[in-house]
C-alpha cells in the first residue's frame, strides 16, 4: 500500500515524512528533472506502507517543474491516501489544494498540521464540522513534537474513502463542465470527468494531449467564449471560486479570526530592512565562518589524531607486508582517503550542514533571499542564488548541486562558475589562514577575500552581459521566523552527507591513490625541476609549489601539508616570504575546481562548459598570481 | 504608424464594409469627398502596406491589421460623437467634421477616460455600435481606478482588481499563490535596490520580484 503526502511549501510536510517514516529514506530526481521527492516505509500493524513525500505545490495545475513532478507521481503512482497536510493557521490557502485533490477523485485524509501554534495564538478549529463539510477524515497534528502521527498513519490505512465534497464554479462554468463531461468517457480517464473537464477549461497540457479532438477543440472554444463575454481568463474566475469557497469554509470551521493578521515579529521584520538585515546577514556569516574554521579545525584535530593512534600502526604492518612501490602507495592512498574524509567530512562538511538546515528551517535563509534579489539581479543572479553561495564555502561539490533550485540553466551555469572561481570552499580557506593568514597577518588574509569578492561580482556582471537572458521573477512565501525542529535538521543534514559522500569519496579515493602512486615512482618530483624556471618567471614562486597546484586538483585539502612535507617543516615561513605567500593563496582559491567538483560540474553541465570553467580559472589564477607576484615585486 | 489621411480611409472602409461586403471604391469617394482615382492610388498604397486587400473591379475589405486600426479609430470617433452630442449638446454635421478631426489626435489613455466619463455607452448618436476596446479587461473592472502593486506604497492596502499577465503559466502561478480578484493585499516593504516587493495576503507573507508585481492591477482600499 502506498501514501502520498501532499501539501503547500512550508507546512510542515516532510516533518510528518520523517516522523512517519525513520530512517531508510531514498531521496531521487523525477527523471528528466531537477526536482527532488522522498521515498521511505512506514509500519503499521505488521505491513508495511511506502510513503511518497512529493515536492511541496500550492495547486495541481502543473505550472512549475515542482507541480508537474508531484501531479505526474500521483498520476502514475496512484497512492491508495493522499495525505494533503495543511498548516491550520493558514487553513484558507491551503485548503486549495485539498479542493484539487478531492476534485482529481484521491482518497485524501486532511492533516492539520502545525495545531499546536493554532492555539498558541488563541484560536480553534471545528474539526468535527471541517469533517462534515469536507467529507474527509482530518486529523490535528504537531509534526514537530510527532503528535497525532499514529493517528494520521491509522486513518490514512483504515478508514479512507472518496469524498463527494465539491467546489461550486459559477453558472457558466458549471454549464461549460457539465457539456464536456458529457463529450468524455469515464473509462478512458483515472479520474472523475469533472476534473478531466475542469483541466481542459484551464488549458492543461497533458489532458488536452490525451483528450480527443472534439473535446478539444470544444473546450477552446468555451475558453474564447468565456474570454470575450466575461474579459478574464477562465482560470481566473475557477481560482477566483476556489478561494471564495475556502475562505467560507475557513470562517465557518475557525470563525471570523480564520485569516487575521499576525503580529509581526520584531527580528523578523529586522532581517528584511537592508539597514538592518545586511549587518545581520554579514554577523551571520561571520558566524558560520568562525564556527567552521574554528570548531571546525578543533574537531579535525582531535578526530586526525584519534584515527593516526588507532589506525596508523596496523596499517603500517599491513604495508610492510606489500611488496611493490606502487602497491604501497595504493595502500597509502586508502589510508589518506579516510583520513581525509575523517578530516574534512564531519568537522566541515557535517558542521557546516547542521548550520545550514538551521538556518533554512528557521526561515532565515528566504529572507536574505528576498534581501540581496535585487542587488543579485545585477549579477544575472536571483537572491536564491545566496543559498548555493553560502553552501560553497563549505564545499563546492554540494554547492554546484544545490544551483539544480535556480530557474534556468543560464543561471546555474553563470551561479555554478562563480562558486568554483570565486567562493572559497573549507578547504581553500584553510590554505589562505594557514598560510596568508598565519604569516602575513589576517589583513592580507582579508585582502584575498577582498579580491575574490571583486572577482565574484565583476565575472557576474560580465556573464550576466554575455550570456544570453532568460528572465524568472523570485515568487516565494516568507515562512514566519521559527524554532527548528533538531529531528529534522538531523535529518536533512544526514541526506546530504550521504549525497555527497556517495559522489565525492570514490572521486578522493581514486585521487588519493594516483597521487601516492605518482609519489612512490617520483613523477611528481620530476616535474619540480622542469617547472621551477616557469614558476620563478610568472609566479614567483620556487618550483615545489607546482606539487601543491597538483595537490590542489586532487586533493585541495592536502595541498598545505604537502608543501610542508616537501619543504621539510611546518614553518613555511622559512621558505616563503609573506608576499609569496599571498601569491600562492590566491592562486590556490581561484584554481581549478578539485576532482570531485569538476566531476559534479561534468554531469550537471556537459563537458564544453566545464572545461571552459576549467580553463578560465586556471588561466584567471595565473594572471593574478602574476599580476600579485609583479605588485608585491616592486 | 499610420497617417491620419490612412486612418480616415480605414475608417470609412470600416463604415462601410461593417455589416459585410466590399467597399466600392466610387462609395469611398463619395464618403471622402474625392475624386475616384485618388481612392485607387490610395487603395493600392494601403494593400502595399497590408492594412486592405484590394480587388479591381470588385472594392475593398481590411486585412486583420487594418481591422485594428480600423476599429480604434472608429472607436475613438463614435465615443467622440458621443460626447458631443451629450455634453456638449452639438448636433448636425458640425458634431461628425469635429469628431472626424479630433479622432486622430486623442490618446488611448484619453479615450479610455472618455469611456469611463461617458459611463460605457454602446451605440453612437446616430446608432451605430461602438466597437469594444480591446484590452481584455471586464468593464466593471475597467471602470475602477487600477494601479499595479508595483506603484503602491509601504503599508498601502489594496484588493486585487485584475491580473494583467500574458504568459498563461505565469497567470496560474500568480493565481495558486492566491492572488485572485477580490482577495485584499498589504505591502509590507519594498525592497530597495530593485528587490522584491514583500506583501501578505491571506496571513502569509509572500516576496514577489517586480516584474511579476507588474501584472497585479489593484484597487486601492
Amino acid at each position: 500500500m502506498e501514501i502520498a503526502l501532499a501539501g503547500n511549501p512550508n507546512v510542515g510536510k516532510s516533518a510528518i515524512f520523517s516522523r512517519l517514516t525513520g530512517v531508510g529514506v531514498i531521496s531521487s530526481n523525477y527523471p528528466g528533472t531537477t526536482v527532488e521527492f522522498f521515498e521511505g516505509k512506514a509500519k503499521f500493524m505488521g505491513s508495511t506502507i511506502t510513503v511518497i513525500d512529493l515536492p511541496g505545490t500550492y495547486s495541481l495545475a502543473g505550472n512549475t517543474d515542482d507541480e508537474r513532478v508531484a501531479t505526474n507521481l500521483l498520476f502514475e503512482r496512484r497512492p491508495d491516501t493522499v495525505v494533503a497536510v495543511l498548516d491550520t493557521t493558514r487553513l484558507e490557502r491551503n485548503l486549495v489544494l485539498l479542493f484539487e485533490l478531492i476534485e482529481s477523485g484521491y482518497h485524501v485524509v486532511a492533516s492539520l498540521n502545525m495545531y499546536d501554534e493554532m492555539r498558541r495564538s488563541g484560536r480553534d478549529v471545528d474539526v468535527a464540522r471541517l469533517e462534515r463539510i469536507l467529507m474527509v477524515p482530518a486529523i490535528p497534528t504537531v509534526a514537530t513534537k510527532g503528535e497525532g502521527i499514529d493517528s494520521l498513519l491509522f486513518t490514512s490505512v483504515q478508514l479512507r474513502g472518496r469524498s463527494k465534497f465539491k467546489v461550486r464554479y459559477d453558472s457558466h462554468i458549471e454549464e461549460m463542465v457539465r457539456k464536456l463531461s458529457a463529450m468524455l468517457k469515464q473509462e478512458d480517464w483515472p479520474m472523475p470527468l469533472r476534473a478531466v473537464s475542469l483541466r481542459l477549461l484551464t488549458g492543461d497540457r497533458r489532458v488536452l494531449e490525451k483528450a480527443d479532438g472534439a473535446a478539444v477543440r470544444a473546450s477552446e472554444r468555451m475558453r474564447e467564449e468565456f474570454l470575450k463575454e466575461h474579459g478574464e481568463d477562465i482560470v481566473v474566475h475557477i481560482e477566483r471560486d476556489r478561494f471564495g469557497e475556502a475562505g467560507r469554509i475557513a470562517t465557518e470551521v475557525v470563525g471570523e479570526a480564520a485569516d487575521r493578521e499576525r503580529k509581526e515579529g520584531f527580528i523578523s521584520d529586522l532581517t528584511l530592512r537592508p539597514a538592518t538585515g545586511i549587518p545581520i546577514l554579514i554577523a551571520v556569516l561571520a558566524a558560520v565562518f568562525l564556527v567552521l574554521v574554528f570548531a571546525g579545525g578543533a574537531l579535525e584535530g582531535v578526530l586526525v589524531g584519534a584515527y593516526t593512534d588507532a589506525a596508523r600502526a596496523p596499517f603500517d604492518d599491513f604495508k610492510a607486508g606489500l611488496s611493490s612501490d606502487l602497491a604501497r602507495g595504493a595502500a597509502e592512498g586508502v589510508y589518506l582517503s579516510v583520513e581525509a574524509m575523517l578530516a574534512l567530512v564531519i568537522p566541515y562538511i557535517v558542521v557546516f550542514y547542521i548550520m545550514l538546515a538551521v538556518l533554512e528551517d528557521t526561515g532565515y535563509l528566504v529572507r536574505v533571499v528576498s534581501l540581496l534579489d535585487g542587488v543579485m539581479h545585477r549579477l544575472g543572479l536571483h537572491g536564491r542564488a545566496v543559498i548555493p553561495m553560502v553552501v560553497g564555502f563549505g564545499c563546492n561539490v554540494p554547492a554546484i548541486l544545490a544551483t539544480r533550485a535556480m530557474g534556468s540553466r543560464r543561471e546555474r551555469l553563470i551561479l555554478a562558475t562563480l562558486i568554483t572561481i570565486a567562493v572559497p570552499c573549507s578547504a581553500q580557506t584553510a590554505i589562505i589562514i594557514g598560510t596568508v593568514g598565519n604569516y602575513a597577518g589576517a589583513v592580507w588574509a582579508l585582502a584575498i577575500y577582498i579580491i575574490l569578492g571583486a572577482i565574484l561580482v565583476i565575472l557576474g556582471f560580465a556573464m550576466h552581459r554575455t550570456i544570453k537572458f532568460e528572465p524568472t521573477g523570485l515568487f516565494v512565501e516568507i515562512p514566519d521566523l521559527r524554532v527548528p525542529s533538531p529531528h529534522e535538521i538531523l535529518r536533512k543534514t544526514y541526506l546530504r552527507v550521504k549525497e555527497f559522500l556517495t559522489i565525492a569519496f570514490p572521486l578522493l579515493l581514486v585521487g588519493s591513490i594516483a597521487l601516492e602512486m605518482l609519489m612512490a615512482e617520483g613523477i611528481l618530483q620530476q616535474l619540480i625541476g622542469p617547472s621551477e624556471g616557469f614558476m620563478m618567471a610568472v609566479l614567483g614562486l620556487p618550483g615545489v609549489v607546482v606539487v601543491a597546484l597538483i595537490f590542489g586538483i586532487l586533493r585541495k585539502e592536502m595541498a598545505l601539508q604537502m608543501l610542508m612535507v616537501l619543504f621539510g617543516t611546518s614553518n613555511l615561513a622559512l621558505h616563503l616570504s609573506p608576499e609569496q605567500m599571498f601569491t600562492f593563496a590566491l592562486v590556490m582559491a581561484v584554481f581549478m575546481p578539485c576532482l570531485a567538483a569538476f566531476a559534479v560540474m561534468l554531469k550537471e553541465f556537459g563537458v564544453r562548459s566545464t572545461a571552459v570553467v576549467t580553463a578560465g580559472s586556471i588561466g584567471l589564477a595565473m594572471a593574478l598570481g602574476a599580476l600579485s607576484n609583479l605588485l608585491l615585486g616592486l | 504608424m499610420v497617417t491620419e489621411i490612412a486612418e480616415q480611409y480605414l475608417k470609412v472602409i470600416y463604415n462601410l464594409t461593417e455589416d459585410g461586403g466590399v467597399a466600392k471604391t466610387s462609395d469611398v469617394a463619395k464618403a471622402m469627398s474625392v475624386a475616384p482615382a485618388s481612392v485607387t492610388e490610395m487603395m493600392h498604397k494601403l494593400s502595399r502596406q497590408g492594412y486592405v486587400r484590394h480587388e479591381r473591379y470588385r472594392g475593398a475589405t481590411l486585412s486583420p491589421k487594418g481591422l485594428k486600426i480600423a476599429r480604434q479609430v472608429t472607436r475613438k470617433h463614435r465615443l467622440l460623437e458621443r460626447f458631443l452630442n451629450d455634453l456638449c449638446g452639438i448636433r448636425g454635421k458640425s458634431r461628425h467634421d469635429q469628431a472626424c478631426r479630433m479622432e486622430h489626435v486623442l490618446t488611448d489613455e484619453a479615450e479610455r477616460q472618455l469611456c469611463r466619463m461617458l459611463n460605457r455607452p454602446s451605440e453612437c448618436p446616430h446608432g451605430k455600435q461602438i466597437p469594444k476596446c480591446e484590452r481584455g479587461i471586464a468593464c466593471e473592472k475597467c471602470t475602477k481606478e487600477t494601479v499595479s502593486l508595483v506603484d503602491l506604497g509601504e503599508g498601502d492596502v489594496g484588493t486585487v482588481s485584475h491580473l494583467a499577465s500574458k504568459d498563461k503559466e505565469e497567470l496560474c502561478r500568480i493565481l495558486a499563490m492566491g492572488f485572485v480578484p477580490g482577495s485584499e493585499v498589504k505591502v509590507e516593504k519594498k525592497v530597495p535596490m530593485g528587490g522584491p516587493i514583500i506583501v501578505s495576503l491571506k496571513g502569509t507573507k509572500i516576496a514577489l520580484a517586480r516584474e511579476i508585481g507588474r501584472a497585479l492591477h489593484m484597487v486601492r482600499a
